[in-house]
């Protein structure tokens, strides 16, 4: 570091301060909206910062970054959905915070470990990253199958009620991640025959269409607010300062967590955030709150995802290999400005790369004031708007969120019919977050084992490659061991204080009709996914069989127990009622899908957005409202498809009309 | 059904409409979209960052380089032909990909279905092993491996794709059997050959020049020794006859006017002729190669005859 009073001082430069901001406001944003990501953003930015000071270009991009990831949690905490990969786990306690009328406060808490996190990693970056760098070379392929399910051990917990259905939905996932062309093998897996499903289900198109469809069905099947107002308190920034202090041992260890996970290529965000939540849970005295909105839980996840920003700069930086998709458009940013990463960057005596760091420092402690204000506008919104505008404007968002993913219609279908899929699941008692956990992890887990596999074939030593002679394994090992262990002690432990208070439940029950339904369909399926994996090569072959397998042999336990009535309640499970509307809206969506690559995308959601209008209003509607609701739609309709088609430049689909 | 027909011959009517108007308009009109099937950090999106610039400066028009990743590209590519074929939109394309994927299996898209207008450079194959790795020469692997046949790790990116081809194509010209590990996308084979799992790793000369230090290239499929590592031989030279890697080039939805697609290889060439971009090309290990829409054809042909061989090898491997 050559001189870091003027790397400060360039840094912190009125025209660098004023782009920190606007990167800022603008990433918190994007991440927000659900299917608009920090790497779109920044991908159609980079031509703008070659005009730039190659200093000055770069923080705007990293404040992006770091907003974006940030933002991801409104959306996770206000909707139930996450608006980013990484805030997956931020549903888990954000959202019920947000049903109880907390939903102020889950933000503002957000916002302060995104805030803490993102220091943290900015902090390892600068000072540890050499060797930091060296301890990611040291996962491989084995450990990242470990850390899979590590991530998937949060199964257990997520499925409280009842196990075996968390297990099967968990499995599900797994079996949406084999879909498409398979990595190890090349062979074409569980496509239907479809050219279009080589790609596999994209993760956030099935994060939309999970989370978000079963939302939009729930606030249509009954009049009153998507939230509970609750009273106008300001930002409540003292109650969650006083609740951060307490949770002090909490944030450090997932920001760590969150940086260690962050340095990882190819682990990211999703799954840094899911461990960090595991381990809160884990070491908390109050861990039977979470899920039901403790906000140790939101501190847990959103510090961790927020500390990967800076983990994952660490083996971009040290050693050229991007940690998450928007660091290698960041990278490529870097090289176009003749910075090459590296090894031999921090060696070149170039000071644009510290200048990066410092402006990283500073993007995040404006998510302070930015994240504060955003937030509360963003809360009070979701909360004053009637349904009969919010149903509309989420299912837009839905909807042009998973076609920007990759600007093609399939993902729409994708995400529609998986939520409808989730929504059936839920009345069975199958939760979403274990099939998203699945989708998430399947992939990971299943390239890291085949890998081992092959690797400790080609050694001849399987065992020694996949644990015995791997000690970072073995740690993982432990810690999975740990996971699993707990809920069987705290079993003991509620068994001593309350005797038998499980059978009290049992008596009386009735057959599950659901989840004797759901899993006769899991058990069909697994029974597809065996016939068909016969005709695949060894490698591709392998978790098929395994996941059929036990898709088929857990299906069989779980209709034995809906038989005698062991459904479970899942704290997930989606209400019945109001079905009418509920079907009229997957209808509608579905219609959505279908139609508008051919009609168009600005006149179907606008036709779209006017039936799920009429949907989502309970009582008389006036006709001084009426024009109200009919203006509002065009505007946000308009708003958005001129964003798409203008300023991201996304190819819509050639169709009849606009 | 009047409907369909009328939605037709309407939808007929507006397409002739847009592609005179595409016609008679100065391409490019407007910011011309770049979509690249890849995720961003690879080969083809740091060329295509490249050429953003030089683009810029000879157009006047920003190139907004956006990822659709998904199988290997082959989402992408079996998307290109439903796009506007104006000219605004343009994808990168890659060999041997496009020519290996419809060979071994159905992606959704045939070899002749895209147009191909310009290839603009290529990636040399090259054999690499970290620093400390016992393996000094090239021969030291191929006598390693034919001790214990299968015995020794090869990374690469993808199955069937062009790591995949090298090895096969090395197996095929020296006796060695090497066991290929697919990663997805080049950062992991370098972190898996960096950190030690893999023996050997499959990759370019560009993967050589950004880990430095850490690694080093064995053997490069030039035809003659590449000006970056001039004390590291050829495979010819090492009579092995390989020489080739990964071209990459750009193509257009086939509803492209035939004017456009030539007005868009020749802006392709100014690019390459950009001195700055060449220099900045060949710094990183990128081969500039010029082929433009007018040699396509032949081009085509040549490698898909040079693929076919290897992908049925390939293919019986499965």
């Amino acid at each position: 570091m050559a001189n870091a009073a003027s790397i400060l001082f360039e840094a912190l430069s009125p025209l660098n301060l004023l782009l920190a901001v606007a990167g800022v406001l603008g990433g918190t944003i994007i991440g927000a909206l659900p299917g608009l990501s920090a790497t779109m953003a920044i991908a159609v930015l980079v031509p703008f910062t070659f005009v730039m000071d190659p200093a000055s270009g770069l923080i705007v991009l990293g404040a992006i970054y770091t907003g974006a990831i940030y933002g991801g949690a409104f959306a996770a905490i206000l909707v139930n959905t996450p608006g980013t990969p990484s805030a997956i786990a931020t549903t888990f306690d954000g959202y019920p915070m947000a049903k109880r009328g907390d939903g102020d406060l889950a933000v503002t808490l957000a916002t302060i470990a995104s805030v803490f996190g993102g220091l943290v990693g900015a902090f390892l970056l600068i000072t540890l990253s050499p060797w930091l760098a060296t301890l990611a070379l040291a996962f491989q392929s084995t450990e990242y199958f470990w850390l899979a399910l590590l991530g998937l051990t949060l199964i257990a917990t997520l499925s409280q009620g009842n196990l075996v259905k968390g297990l099967i939905g968990g499995l599900f996932g797994i079996f949406l991640s084999m879909i498409g062309v398979a990595v190890i093998g090349g062979d074409m897996r569980f496509t239907a025959g479809l050219p279009s499903m080589l790609g596999g289900i994209d993760i956030v198109a099935a994060l939309i269409g999970l989370y978000c469809v079963p939302v939009l069905i729930g606030m249509v099947a009954a009049p009153g607010q998507h939230l509970d107002p609750g009273e106008a308190r300001g930002f409540r920034l003292f109650e969650a300062i006083g609740l951060s202090l307490k949770n002090w041992f909490n944030l450090l260890r997932s920001s760590l967590i969150g940086t260690l996970v962050g340095i990882l290529p190819g682990a990211g965000g999703s799954i840094a955030s899911l461990i960090a939540y595991s381990e809160a849970r884990r070491a908390s005295s109050r861990s039977d709150h979470f899920g039901q909105g403790e906000p140790g839980g939101i501190l847990a996840t959103e510090s961790a995802n927020n500390a990967t920003v800076g983990g994952g700069f660490i083996p971009t930086l040290v050693l050229g290999i991007p940690g998450t998709p928007p660091d290698a458009v960041i990278m490529g940013a870097l090289m176009v400005q003749g910075i090459r990463v590296g090894p031999s960057l921090f060696q070149s005596g170039d000071d644009t790369v510290y200048v990066f760091m410092t402006g990283l420092v500073i993007a995040t402690l404006l998510m302070l004031p930015v994240g504060l204000v955003v937030g509360r506008y963003a809360y009070r919104f979701i909360v004053n708007v009637p349904k009969a505008i919010l149903v509309p404007l989420i299912a837009y968002m839905t909807v042009i969120g998973s076609f920007a993913i990759h600007a093609n219609p399939h993902e729409v279908m994708v995400m529609v019919v998986l939520g409808i899929v989730g929504w059936a699941a839920g009345l069975a008692g199958f939760g979403a977050s274990p099939i998203v956990l699945g989708l998430v992890l399947g992939q990971i887990a299943e390239q890291g084992f085949m890998r081992a596999w092959m690797i400790g074939g080609a050694r001849g030593d399987f065992l020694g490659q996949l644990l015995v002679n791997r000690p970072i394994s073995w740690g993982i090992v432990a810690l999975i061991l740990l996971t699993m262990m707990l809920p069987l002690l705290r079993m003991r432990r509620v068994g001593r204080r309350v005797p038998q208070p499980v059978n009290a439940q049992v008596v009386g029950r009735s057959v599950d009709r659901a989840g004797l339904a759901g899993s006769v369909v899991f058990l069909v399926l697994a029974v597809v996914i065996l016939l068909q994996a016969r005709g695949l090569s060894v490698m591709a072959a392998a978790f098929p069989y395994a996941v059929g397998t036990g898709l088929a042999l857990l299906s069989l336990i779980q209709i034995l127990r809906s038989l005698r009535g062991h459904g479970g309640v899942n704290s997930e499970s989606v209400s019945a009622d109001g079905t009418g509307r509920g079907l009229v809206l997957a209808a509608t969506m579905l219609g959505w899908a279908l139609i508008f690559p051919h009609l168009g995308l600005f006149v179907t959601s606008v036709l779209a957005c006017i039936i799920l209008m009429l949907t989502a209003q309970f009582g008389r509607l006036t006709a001084p409202r009426l024009a109200a609701y009919l203006a509002s739609i065009l505007v946000m309709v308009g708003l958005f498809y001129i964003t798409l088609d203008r300023v991201l430049n996304l190819p819509l689909p050639a169709a009849l009309l606009f | 059904m009047i409907g369909t027909t009328a939605r037709r011959l309407i939808g007929a009517t507006a397409l002739a409409v847009m592609g005179m108007a595409g016609a008679a308009l100065a391409f490019p009109d407007g910011p011309v979209t770049y979509i690249i099937p890849f995720n961003a950090g690879g080969e083809s999106d740091i060329t295509a960052r490249y050429q953003q610039q030089p683009f810029q400066k000879i157009t006047g028009q920003d190139l907004i380089v956006q990822y659709l990743p998904g199988a290997g590209g082959a989402q992408a590519w079996a998307g290109l032909n439903g796009m506007p074929g104006d000219g605004q939109t343009i994808m990168g394309t890659n060999l041997p990909h496009i020519v290996l994927q419809p060979m071994l299996q159905d992606p959704g898209y045939k070899t002749e279905d895209i147009a191909n207008v310009y290839m603009f450079h290529f990636t040399p194959d090259a054999l690499l092993v970290r620093a400390d790795s016992p393996y000094q020469t090239l021969q030291d692997v191929i006598d390693a491996a034919k001790k214990m046949p299968g015995g020794i790790t090869a990374g690469g990116t993808a199955t069937n794709s062009a790591n995949h081809v090298a090895n096969q194509l090395f197996a095929n010209a020296s006796g060695a059997e090497l066991t290929y590990i697919p990663y997805t996308g080049t950062g992991a084979t370098e972190s898996a050959l960096v950190g030690g799992e893999v023996d050997v790793l499959w990759g370019y000369t560009t993967v050589a020049v950004r880990q430095g230090d850490a690694v080093r290239p064995l053997a490069i499929a030039t035809e003659e020794r590449h000006p970056l590592f001039p004390d590291t031989p050829t495979f010819k030279e090492l009579g092995i006859d390989m020489v080739g890697g990964a071209y990459r080039g750009i193509g257009v939805p086939s509803s492209t006017p035939e004017d456009v697609r030539q007005q868009l290889s020749d802006i392709i060439g100014q690019v390459n002729a950009d001195p700055a971009f060449r220099t900045q090309m060949e710094n990183d290990g990128y081969a500039v190669i010029d082929v433009p829409y007018a040699d396509m054809d032949a081009f085509m042909a040549e490698r898909t005859a040079a693929y076919t061989a290897v992908a049925e090898q390939l293919r019986a491997q499965q």
